[in-house]
């Protein structure tokens, strides 16, 4: 426990040196429903519907801006490898005295607070400025989604970051990455509404089953049984990113 | 007493191939054997590409060894490496730094991953940042400093943990000779307190003047391992010896050609000489030619240890792969 609050420290430490970033780390999944959720809520005045219940597009978007937030999260914290290699860091790292689980599980820790705070921030003020209704009893498991969000895409990207040494390489890896698992989920749009073969790959995507379990949570919208079994799916998927994470970074110079 | 007590670093058929996606790989490491023994300052020397730095990686748990073992304190690195890492710290060869914190912040970081007490992370922080010059920085972020007090803060890094073994990968590259200067005098009183300290370097003076025993390593195999004197005696030429008369004169010449030199060469008034340690006795040979002509000045100069590195390196690099010696 001792290492992982000194990886959690050095995390805090970096994150704290420029205030203006972790401000817009913050506020930015806010910012994109303000903007992006308002322009589509005018575009579809009629609402979308999953799962037969039609609601507002705003409310919709809420969760698939959370675990957008969630993956941003996981995609900086990834990309600090690239940094810390850059800098050398991450090698002599590798000698502390810690396990590559601990380094591992405290960098996503604390970036899960960030990511939970961000979603704090989101709801709340969601709630507030756009009325949102939103089922306050399940809040917890939209926190629970959130951190197993950010840290099962974390682990992810972590095998790609630390086996693609080089960073326009990790670039590319990460445009394509993004641009197929956001658009291939359920995160802009109701799946049902999806062409045949797109609605595949968004039942395969692990991106759809953070999605639909945190809309679930957040205005309660599906089927329970499909969001549970998709919420089974997702740490099933978070536990093999985790084992190879951890089988990557054991050998970090491909050697 | 445990052996690893003895020898908190001991190397055995150490062997490590690199494959990549190269089609030939690349043997790094071809059966190295060491040990280091406690409170000893071991200096492994090699040209670049001899193996030092893969065996640091081996120590230290970075890559796995592809055979042989190798342990630290007792540890072995595949089967214990996150025991071995409780007992090491490294300066890696390349510049590790928290480049977005201050100078003292990189400090308490360290300190806090090597569980020093928060009471006393502060007072070992201004204690390493006065031994290395450090103070007036302390504020500043390490992102606004030259490369080479970038490295002192890496290497003063290390100063503020206890823990048995320190691997020092050219630790002084790019410091200044008064940094230099400290972190030599602070790996010396380290190693009196009973850490055991193995560094590579390619300043072969400082090894000289800061190493217990030395391996020259090459190719991945330990070409020799000693005492400095005991490498040195291993120089074709041991010792050069000049010596001043008034005036040079025939039997000056006659007299010393009657022993084994090496090398003999006259001015018009010093007689350059030189002779394998083993095969004459100075004393001797000084002895014989004073009874000649009376001496106005000598000197013996012992052959350095970069005579030895070249020579031995030289051989190997010309005619393959040269014996193990130790």
């Amino acid at each position: 426990m001792k290492m992982i609050l000194a990886v959690m420290y050095r995390e805090y430490r970096i994150r704290t040196t420029s205030l203006t970033w972790l401000f817009y780390d913050m506020f930015m999944p806010l910012t994109y429903l303000l903007i992006f959720g308002i322009g589509f809520e005018s575009a579809f005045a009629g609402g979308v519907a999953v799962a037969g219940d039609r609601m507002g597009y705003n409310a919709f978007f809420l969760a698939g801006v959370l675990s957008m937030a969630s993956f941003g999260i996981a995609i900086n914290t990834a990309y600090g490898f690239f940094v810390d290699r850059d800098n050398g860091i991450f090698y002599e790292f590798l000698t502390y005295p810690m396990t590559r689980s601990e380094f591992l599980v405290g960098k996503i820790l604390f970036n899960s607070l960030l990511a939970l705070v961000q979603a704090a921030i989101t709801i709340t003020l969601g709630a507030v400025l756009l009325g949102l209704a939103l089922r306050w009893d399940l809040i917890g498991l939209v926190a629970f989604g959130q951190v197993l969000g950010t840290a099962g895409w974390f682990f992810f990207l972590t095998t790609f970051a630390i086996r693609i040494r080089r960073n326009d390489m990790f670039n590319t890896f990460l445009n394509v990455a993004y641009f197929v698992l956001m658009f291939g989920s359920s995160m802009f749009y109701p799946v049902e509404s999806l062409p045949r073969w797109l609605q595949a790959v968004s039942f395969v995507n692990p991106l759809t089953w953070h999605t639909d379990v945190l809309r679930y949570a957040t205005i309660g919208a599906g089927a329970a049984e499909v969001v549970a079994l998709e919420g089974v799916a997702f740490l099933c998927f978070l536990a093999v990113s985790f084992a190879l994470a951890v089988q990557t970074i054991r050998n970090p110079l491909r050697a | 007493m445990n052996l690893h007590e003895n020898s908190p670093i001991r190397v055995h058929d150490l062997v490590k191939v690199y494959r990549g996606k190269s089609r030939n790989p690349v043997k790094a490491l071809d059966g190295l054997n060491m040990e280091v023994a406690r409170g000893e300052i071991f200096g492994l020397l090699g040209r670049n590409g001899a193996g030092k730095t893969t065996l640091l990686r081996v120590l230290s748990t970075l890559i796995e060894p592809t055979s042989g073992t190798a342990e630290v304190c007792g540890r072995n690195v595949v089967k214990e490496p996150y025991r071995v890492r409780q007992s090491i710290c490294a300066v890696l060869q390349e510049n590790a730094v928290e480049v977005f914190l201050s100078v003292l912040d990189n400090l308490s970081t360290y300190g806090r991953f090597h569980s020093i007490p928060r009471r006393q992370i502060r007072e070992r922080a201004e204690s390493v940042m006065a031994q290395f010059g450090l103070e007036e920085y302390r504020h500043q972020k390490v992102i606004d400093l030259s490369g080479g007090l970038k490295r002192r803060v890496q290497v003063a890094k290390v100063f503020m943990v206890d823990k048995p073994v320190v691997f020092l990968d050219e630790a002084t590259t790019g410091m200044d000779p008064v940094n230099k200067r400290a972190t030599l005098d602070a790996i010396r009183e380290h190693a009196r307190q009973g850490r055991t300290i193995l560094l590579t370097t390619h300043i072969l003076q400082e090894a000289e003047e800061l190493c217990d025993r030395i391996a020259i390593v090459d190719q991945g195999r330990c070409l020799v391992t000693g005492d400095l004197a005991m490498i040195k005696s291993m120089a074709t030429r041991a010792y050069d010896i000049n010596v001043t008369f008034e005036r040079m004169r025939p039997e000056i010449l006659e007299t010393a050609s009657r022993y084994p030199l090496l090398k003999l060469r006259s001015t018009s008034t010093t007689l350059e000489m030189s002779v394998r340690g083993s095969e004459v006795s100075t004393f001797a040979l000084l002895d014989a030619l004073s009874h000649v002509e009376p001496i106005v000045h000598f000197e013996v100069t012992s052959a350095s240890l970069e005579d030895v590195f070249l020579e031995l390196l030289g051989t190997s690099g010309k005619e393959g792969r040269a014996g193990e010696k130790s």
